[in-house]
């Protein structure tokens, strides 16, 4: 039996929200469940602010959280019952029996369980304080509890549990006193629910690992399997994370980690260790990528590779640090002054911003030349169960030979090759010296404007990116769906695409002709696929969260054909509604398109 | 005046080309203007690393813009001309990325105190192993002579046409209380004592700042002149003790009468021992450290 269940646990900073979710999406996973998960949580570390951790468990490959939550846990009902329309007729709605204060009306869940809905109010205050002597434990008594609902093994929730407290003793023991009274409430409530888990399905291969693990995770741990050697960064949500896993694994390998003053000084040190030879990157957010801008100009015109992580958060300026936004397309594939351009590339699930992060890598040295991997904080945080193989997909090491030097004659480091790219020696290598220059230089490096020269050098560095499009191993786009002609083709990129497939997924089983295509590859633009697929769809629709259309710009700059934007700015991911609405209308399926009609 | 004996071309030009020191010079020639301070650095810079010894390729000197941060182009060795303040941070990557390179950062009192004033604490209270030579003729002459942060109070320019306000900065004074471990100061016009300084500055294992005066000829005609400069520049007191920070900050705030010399060294861990320590406790391998080679190859999984 197909398994595909979303819980949503919904509390107030402090009644412990995202570690319950942690816990039990760990157990879940470490049960042989696909996770797909994301948590919602304020800019304060503590305060009343509203928690939610949501996670979709499945047997089959899922690409978002769905509209819809099967199980709906309320640690807080001030914070959940605004929640409570998110829980599907016939789902589990789980929420603390007895308050300890007089509630004004409508304040308790009671009063907000819709008619199909499954009750289960549980004395869950009451149950913490009788097995620990403390509150602290509401969110251990609930996991116990849910565990019992739905028959799954207890021993891995108390591994789990056991992973999360590890060093920290006396929580340990009184969780395990907790989730054992939740546990023994669950046997003697009646169950009236509908929500039931199949067994798990495993499709892993031999030699792989399945590790459930976020986007920022995934990024460290690609970087590191590509052989990552020195990094450079500055604090700045949501990328700090990614930073923060390689302090604690680089040294391990022998590796250099070096927090900086600023992000400036970040690429500038990045850009100094590429030229030096060495696998060097640096993450930040939108705000560093600003400050960043000239020097990445720096790396594209001396020509150095460099790596640059860029997780986006809601801007302008400061704008919202905790939520998440699709809005520096534009500064991360044209940002900064000149004609400087980089490659870009935009993973669209977890397991991708493995394969980018380390593939970031060869590409910056095989090119020479800044490589951007832009997330966003949707992709950062969402937790999702990843198949690794056996052995790292990275190349070791893609430096250019240095050349050989002609006798007497200076060291050609810039020289116009047919491929544009030419050879590279670094400090080091006897009888190559040449000084790296952010002036327009000749073939040796000297500083030079004549208008041959910046008319030659503009088109190598132009012309040598084009090489990417067809890096091996790579994924730069990929098409699902319906093949050949269809009404309507989804086109999207980065975290959103999930919620672009499983609308288009839907879309098909309603019986609309319907296609999606992913592009990861934002700069250089796989044209020619890109413009392929247009031509089989009757319309485009292009969603995406930010306010411009930025990916639809950039889309339009070299397909020319209209398409349909649909934009969100609401810092959280879109709605699979939405995008599907949208699918149904330019099919003529909608209930816009019959009023028009 | 007795002892000074007649210097002749041709003895001289000898004397050059036989102490190698021609191989560190490139075949670009220097674009400053005649009389520049900066063509006596160049020779100094050259034949410090002459004298010690360091082979053409492990040399790097990294630069930002101004007419100082030209200098990588008119050395023998692997360079980076980067941007407009931004040496220390390329530096401190490039010496990160390989400590068998000696990393020479160079630039001007704009790069360095200006744009770029954010960086220098840091390099220093790291201990990052670079030279830093600030070439200070409190002035921009690349842009053709505006205030700079050392600029004297009453200069003008043609950004300050009635007069310069601004209290010019002390980058001696600044540096040593950043907690550099080697500071001193030098003058273009003394050259034999400037190309020790250098050898010293290079020497040494750590942070090394040496403030290096010279006059622009071409925009400043009233401050900074050779004339006021020679006037002005005197030794540090023989008894001075380059282990007392505190003594040397009381020296390098008079700087009506720039005293020359070395102000301040000490010996403590570099950066790159921090990071090596790092490795150790996280109770990974240390890389080798083959002679000029990235130590990244050997930290390979």
């Amino acid at each position: 039996m197909a398994t595909d269940i979303q819980i949503s646990i919904v509390g107030s900073a402090g009644d412990g929200t995202i570690a319950a979710g942690d816990i039990l999406r760990n157990a879940l996973a470490g049960m042989g469940y696909k996770v797909i998960s994301f948590d919602v949580y304020p800019p304060e570390i503590r305060g009343f602010g509203k928690c939610i951790a949501r996670m979709r468990i499945t047997t089959e490959q899922a690409y978002s959280l769905k509209h819809q939550s099967d199980v709906l846990v309320s640690l807080d009902d001030s914070h959940a019952i605004p929640h409570a329309g998110e829980l599907r007729d016939c789902g589990a709605l789980v929420y603390e029996q007895k308050s300890l204060v007089k509630l004004p009306e409508g304040g308790h869940m009671s009063a907000h369980v819709g008619p199909g809905q499954l009750p289960y109010p549980v004395p869950i205050r009451e149950l913490s304080e009788k097995s620990t002597g403390a509150n602290r434990s509401r969110n251990i008594v609930v996991l116990g509890f849910l565990a019992g609902l739905f028959n799954l093994p207890a021993e891995g929730f108390r591994k789990a549990i056991g992973k999360k407290f590890r060093n920290k003793a006396a929580a340990a023991e009184a969780s395990e006193a907790a989730f054992k009274a939740g546990l023994d409430y669950a046997a003697k409530t009646f169950k009236l629910d509908d929500v039931t888990f199949g067994p798990p399905v495993s499709s892993v291969v031999a030699g792989a690992t399945v590790e459930m693990i976020n986007g920022n995770a995934a990024i460290a741990r690609g970087a590191l399997d590509a052989g990552i050697d020195t990094f450079f960064g500055y604090p700045i949500t949501p990328a700090t994370s990614i930073m923060e896993r390689l302090a604690a694994e680089m040294p391990r390998r022998g590796g250099r980690l070096l927090q900086t003053e600023d992000e400036i000084s970040a690429i500038s040190a990045v850009v100094g260790a590429g030229f030096a030879g060495a696998r060097a990157a640096t993450s930040t957010s939108g705000p560093g990528l600003s400050l960043m801008a000239e020097m990445l100009g720096m790396g594209v015109i001396g020509e150095v590779p460099s790596v640059v992580f860029v997780s986006q958060r809601g801007g302008p300026s400061t704008g919202m640090p905790t939520k998440t936004e699709q809005s520096d397309l534009h500064m991360a594939v044209y940002g900064g002054h000149g004609d400087a351009p980089r490659i870009v590339v935009a993973p669209t699930n977890v397991d991708g911003c493995y394969r980018c992060a380390g593939k970031a890598f060869e590409m910056a040295e095989a090119y020479q030349t800044p490589v951007i991997v832009l997330i966003d904080l949707y992709l950062s945080n969402r937790y999702e169960t990843v198949v690794f193989p056996a052995r790292p997909p990275f190349e070791a090491d893609l430096n250019r030979k240095p050349g050989k030097p002609a006798a007497g004659a200076p060291y050609k480091r810039y020289a116009l090759a047919a491929d544009h790219v030419s050879p590279r020696a670094i400090p080091g290598d006897k009888g190559n010296m040449h000084v790296v220059t952010g002036l327009e230089h000749n073939e040796l490096g000297r500083p030079n404007d004549s208008a041959e020269l910046h008319t030659a050098m503009s088109r190598k560095r132009h012309e040598k990116l084009k090489l990417a499009l067809n890096h091996p191993d790579f994924t730069k786009f990929k098409r699902f769906g319906d093949e050949g002609p269809v009404d309507v083709g989804v086109i999207s990129w980065g975290s959103n695409f999930g919620e672009c497939l499983e609308a288009m997924l839907r879309a098909r089983s309603e019986g609309i002709r319907c296609a999606a295509m992913k592009v990861v590859m934002l700069s250089p633009f796989p044209t020619e696929a890109v413009a392929a697929f247009m031509a089989d769809c009757k319309e485009v629709l292009v969603p995406e969260l930010n306010y411009q259309g930025q990916f639809a710009n950039l889309l339009q700059a070299h397909v020319a054909k209209p398409v349909t934007r649909l934009n969100r700015v609401s810092g959280e991911p879109m709605k699979v509604e939405e995008i599907l609405e949208e699918i149904r209308r330019l099919a003529g399926r909608g209930k816009t398109a019959q009023k028009a009609a | 005046m007795g002892d000074i004996k007649p210097v002749y071309l041709e003895e001289k030009l000898k004397e050059v080309e036989e102490s190698g020191r021609l191989d560190y010079r490139s075949k670009t020639l220097p674009t400053w203007c005649p009389g520049c301070g900066y063509f006596s650095i160049v020779e100094a810079v050259a034949a410090s690393l002459c004298e010690l010894n360091i082979p053409n390729e492990n040399a790097v000197v990294v630069s930002g813009i101004g007419c100082s941060s030209r200098f990588p182009f008119f050395v023998n060795t692997y360079g980076m001309h980067t941007l407009h303040g931004r040496a220390l941070p390329v530096a401190t990557g490039v010496k990160t990325a390989n400590e068998a390179l000696t990393v020479v950062a160079v630039g001007g009192d704009g790069d360095g105190f200006a744009i770029g004033g954010g960086h220098v604490p840091h390099a220093a209270r790291r201990n990052v192993d670079i030279t830093y030579l600030l070439f200070d003729n409190g002035i921009y002459g690349l842009t053709k002579g505006q205030t700079s942060p050392t600029s004297a109070v009453g200069f003008r320019t043609p950004t300050s046409p009635y007069e310069n306000p601004d209290r010019p900065l002390n980058p001696l004074l600044m540096v040593l209380s950043y907690g550099a471990s080697w500071v001193g100061q030098a003058y273009a016009g003394r050259p034999d004592q400037l190309r020790s300084m250098i050898t010293q500055a290079m020497a040494h294992r750590g942070f090394s700042y040496l403030h290096i005066l010279s006059p622009c000829v071409t925009f400043d005609k009233t401050h900074r002149t050779y004339q006021n400069l020679g006037m002005q520049v005197r030794e540090l007191p023989a008894d001075h003790d380059s282990a007392d920070r505190a003594a040397a900050m009381r020296l390098a705030m008079d700087d009506a009468t720039p005293a020359l010399g070395l102000y301040f060294r000490e010996e403590r861990p570099t950066l790159g021992d921090a990071l090596d320590s790092l490795v150790e406790k996280a109770g990974g391998e240390l890389p080798g450290k083959p002679a000029a080679k990235p130590a990244r190859k050997a930290a390979r999984r």
